[in-house]
């Protein structure tokens, strides 16, 4: 063999080594931190890098890199991910491109095309590939998985995973655990019966569902009366976290269906607003918490859990951060769903608080009405699917809030497969108070607030945290009545203090997560707007 | 054989263009659903009766953004960019039972002028200093809301009460700021939108300005109209004029 050859193959090999994405790499993504090979970055659930090249001292000299533009009018939720170099995202509705993670230039692109008639209650969008081997799969908003060839966008194979007509569809980015594809459905305003499914890597063979309600007979049913489980919605649209020392998935289910009138589905309608905690292997329920019993203002439990180990009130625990829609910030325990903390983060005025066991103790006259009810916060909640962010360096759990009101209205509900199933529509912006948002820092075992960044609107993406002590987020509201101009700052602040270093106004719609890699020695801070997906580097 | 196809084809979908979309719930009990969510989410601009308030009046008619099935069904999903009217959220089904709701408000409506002289309104509407605040078509100020279609968005009723009483209900574009600045400038303007960092307001007489939150001494945002009342300023006839005046200042309707 000439050296030309051997140099080929080492090549080639080389590039084997570091083009496939393993289960241990993703168990100790950590050990990385050049590439983000998750929605969440690693399993806990985090959104935090150990990069530290871009820190508070040079933050404020970033500059853009590159700008890939997708050709879409839809609205950009995704989270890239990166591997090796490579950078793997979907673009709204379904579609998938593979980039040159130094320059944004595509290597790949697939389109999924679509039915005429798609199901989803808020745009046709998606918030991230997974990516394992030479795989990367995407779920689309005809409710189908698709698993790519990492190298080529070639389709390997394509299932249906729900029926698209009776209003499923999937938004949320699958995640890999082991040799399984995890992915959530969305449908909440469609009346759906919601699960989280779990899917063979090679093959695209279903390994497990998990019904979010269960049927007659099984636990929790007790809580539904009649045919209401039917249509009860408990959909999974936001990627969860996953506990490898206890095997467990835990994940985040939304509202019961119908949305606003809940005459129909009198009990507590579990698992609605839940974490739900289930077995990797089996897909069988280990524990539950419920953060609003009975929910009637569509307050999603679809945040992403943060997973922490650390000492509580003097005992070393596995804890769950959580800030829910609903306006508290809640610690669980991670071994058994036990409550420990639940404390409000912003204004609410549905609860007294949240009694010893977790349960919270509602206030009278919060229930939507024909006319109309006003209730903190409104129905986009005080946070909502976007990423928060812990970081271990300074200990604070990171989130966008929004102080808020709004007006509840209670109408029919009928059940029609592929219709909305919601009982009227309450008003979110209100004319005379459209609330405003905020950055904010919390202690996690207090529940207390250490500082916040305010914002004149209420922004609708998450946050980013680095060893660089930097917390990235932006603004993202509408600053005109007619809806024709949006705020659109991209920021860094020190994440200590909350004080601003560095931003840039991207002038788009910004609804996705900030992340970061490293490309040939260089950070980059990555944020999408608009139509275009934002890199950053220092000079 | 190809081409007879596309030729076929062709034929179909040119057919299927000219087709119009009816609307397929207008049974008795589609109007009342209609009803329902009309009272629920679109009286507070449009009145219960439909009459008009905030929004349109939508017994008259007239549509200015479109009058077939279609049209009302598409504005309705989608609202009207670059006006208060929000897209709605709400299955195909319900929008239909909506338009059914709609039309039955409008049904023998006709768009019936006001009494009062228009001619005579126009003189006034200049006598009365009126125009050096409105723009109209070009011509005017723009210190106050343009009026060049305003009898198309506004019913007659309302126009009569904005001139008694301007301030009872003045739209979010005419809010005005209030700025002192920390080296003692004084600004006062519209706001056309403000974010985190700036505010930026049209000044009488210096323009569009975005002013620097930074250096703000003083920032206020007053929601009351900066126009007087006329109630002692018209008589009743003169009140009618000038309302025949902007009730015929229609937004050209579209060709169909």
């Amino acid at each position: 063999m000439n050296n030309t050859w051997k140099l080929l193959i080492a090549l080639s090999s080389a590039g084997l080594a570091t083009g496939q994405v393993t289960y241990e790499r993703l168990l100790r993504a950590e050990n990385e931190p050049q590439n983000w090979m998750t929605y969440s970055g690693s399993y806990k659930g985090w959104r935090y890098s150990a990069l530290d090249q871009v820190d508070r001292s040079n933050a404020g000299k970033l500059k853009v890199a590159w700008v890939y533009q997708m050709p879409i009018t839809e609205r950009i939720e995704t989270t890239p991910l990166v591997v090796d170099g490579i950078m793997y995202l979907s673009e709204p509705p379904s579609n998938v491109v593979a980039l040159d993670a130094a320059t944004g230039r595509p290597f790949w692109r697939y389109r999924r095309s679509l039915p005429a008639k798609i199901n989803v209650c808020c745009g046709q969008v998606n918030r991230g590939v997974a990516v394992s081997g030479d795989h990367v799969f995407v779920g689309t908003v005809d409710a189908h998985l698709v698993a790519l060839h990492a190298k080529t966008g070639a389709v390997l194979w394509d299932v249906e995973v729900a029926d698209r007509k009776s209003g499923y569809s999937l938004t949320g980015a699958p995640l890999i655990v082991k040799d399984m594809v995890i992915s959530g459905v969305a449908g909440g305003e469609y009346g759906i019966r919601g699960f989280l499914d779990a899917y063979d890597i090679k093959t695209g063979k279903r390994r497990w569902r998990f019904w979010t309600i269960p049927e007659p007979g099984q636990p929790g049913s007790q809580t539904w009366s009649g045919d209401a489980w039917k249509h009860g919605g408990g959909p999974t649209w936001v990627t969860g976290s996953f506990d490898p020392a206890q095997n467990l998935i835990i994940w985040g289910t939304g509202n019961p269906s119908p949305d606003w009138n809940g005459d129909v589905r009198p009990g507590d309608n579990l698992y609605t607003d839940s974490a739900i905690a289930l077995d990797a292997d089996t897909g069988k329920l280990k524990w539950h918490y419920q953060f609003v019993p009975h929910d009637v203002h569509d307050w999603d439990a679809v945040q992403v859990p943060v997973l922490v180990d650390g000492e509580w009130q003097g005992k070393p625990r596995k804890m769950v951060y959580w800030a829910h829609r609903s306006g508290f910030f809640y610690a669980l325990d991670r071994t058994s769903g036990e409550f420990l903390l639940g404390k409000p983060f912003a204004t609410q005025t549905w609860a007294e608080g949240i009694d010893a066991k977790g349960r919270p103790i509602r206030k009278p006259g919060i229930d939507p009405s024909p006319e109309g009810t006003y209730v903190w916060p409104g129905v986009q909640g005080a946070t909502n699917w976007y990423s928060p962010s812990y970081n271990p360096l300074t200990g604070f759990f990171y989130l966008t809030a929004w102080e808020n009101k709004g007006l509840y209205r209670k109408g029919d509900a009928e059940y029609i497969a592929g219709n909305r199933y919601i009982g009227s529509v309450p008003e979110i912006d209100l004319t005379d108070e459209p609330g405003w948002g905020a950055i904010r820092a919390l202690n996690p075992k207090t529940g207390e607030r250490i500082w916040e960044h305010k914002m004149h609107t209420k922004p609708w993406s998450g946050v980013l945290t680095t060893a660089g002590k930097l917390v990235f987020g932006s603004t993202g509201g509408w600053i005109s009545r007619e809806r024709t101009a949006m705020e659109s700052y991209f920021f860094a602040l020190d994440a200590e203090t909350g004080r601003e270093l560095w931003r840039i106004n991207l002038g788009g719609t910004m609804a996705s997560n900030p992340m970061t890699y490293s490309v040939n020695g260089k950070q980059m801070i990555v944020m999408p707007a608009g139509s275009g997906v934002f890199a950053f580097e220092l000079p | 054989m190809r081409p007879i196809v596309a030729g076929l084809l062709l034929t179909a979908l040119a057919l299927g263009q000219t087709q119009p979309v009816k609307n397929p719930h207008t049974t008795a009990a589609d109007a009342a659903a209609g009803a329902r969510i009309f009272r629920s989410h679109c009286a507070d601009c449009h009145g219960l009766t439909g009459k008009g308030g905030k929004g349109p009046d939508l017994t008259t008619g007239v549509f200015f953004h479109g009058g077939s099935d279609a049209e009302l069904h598409r504005t309705i999903t989608d609202g009207i960019e670059g006006t208060a009217m929000p897209g709605q959220f709400f299955s195909a089904d319900q929008v239909w039972q909506i338009v059914t709701h709609v039309r039955a408000l409008s049904r023998g409506g006709t768009a019936k002028a006001p009494p009062g002289d228009p001619v005579r309104g126009t003189a006034l509407f200049n006598a009365k200093g009126c125009n050096g605040c409105h723009l109209i078509r070009g011509n005017g100020g723009v210190q106050g809301p343009d009026l060049s279609f305003i009898g198309s968005q506004r019913p007659a009723t309302q126009l009569r009460q904005s001139i008694l009483d301007p301030s009872e209900t003045v739209d979010r574009t005419y809010w005005t700021a209030e700025v002192t600045l920390e080296n003692g400038e004084a600004y006062k303007g519209f706001v056309m939108n403000e974010d985190t960092y700036y505010v930026q307001i049209l000044h009488p007489s210096r323009g569009l300005l975005s002013l620097p939150k930074r250096n703000f001494r003083k920032f206020e945002v007053s929601k009351a109209s900066l126009m007087p009342s006329y109630k002692d300023k018209l008589n009743d006839a003169e009140l009618n004029d000038i309302v025949a005046y902007l009730w015929t200042l229609q937004r050209p309707r579209r060709a169909e």
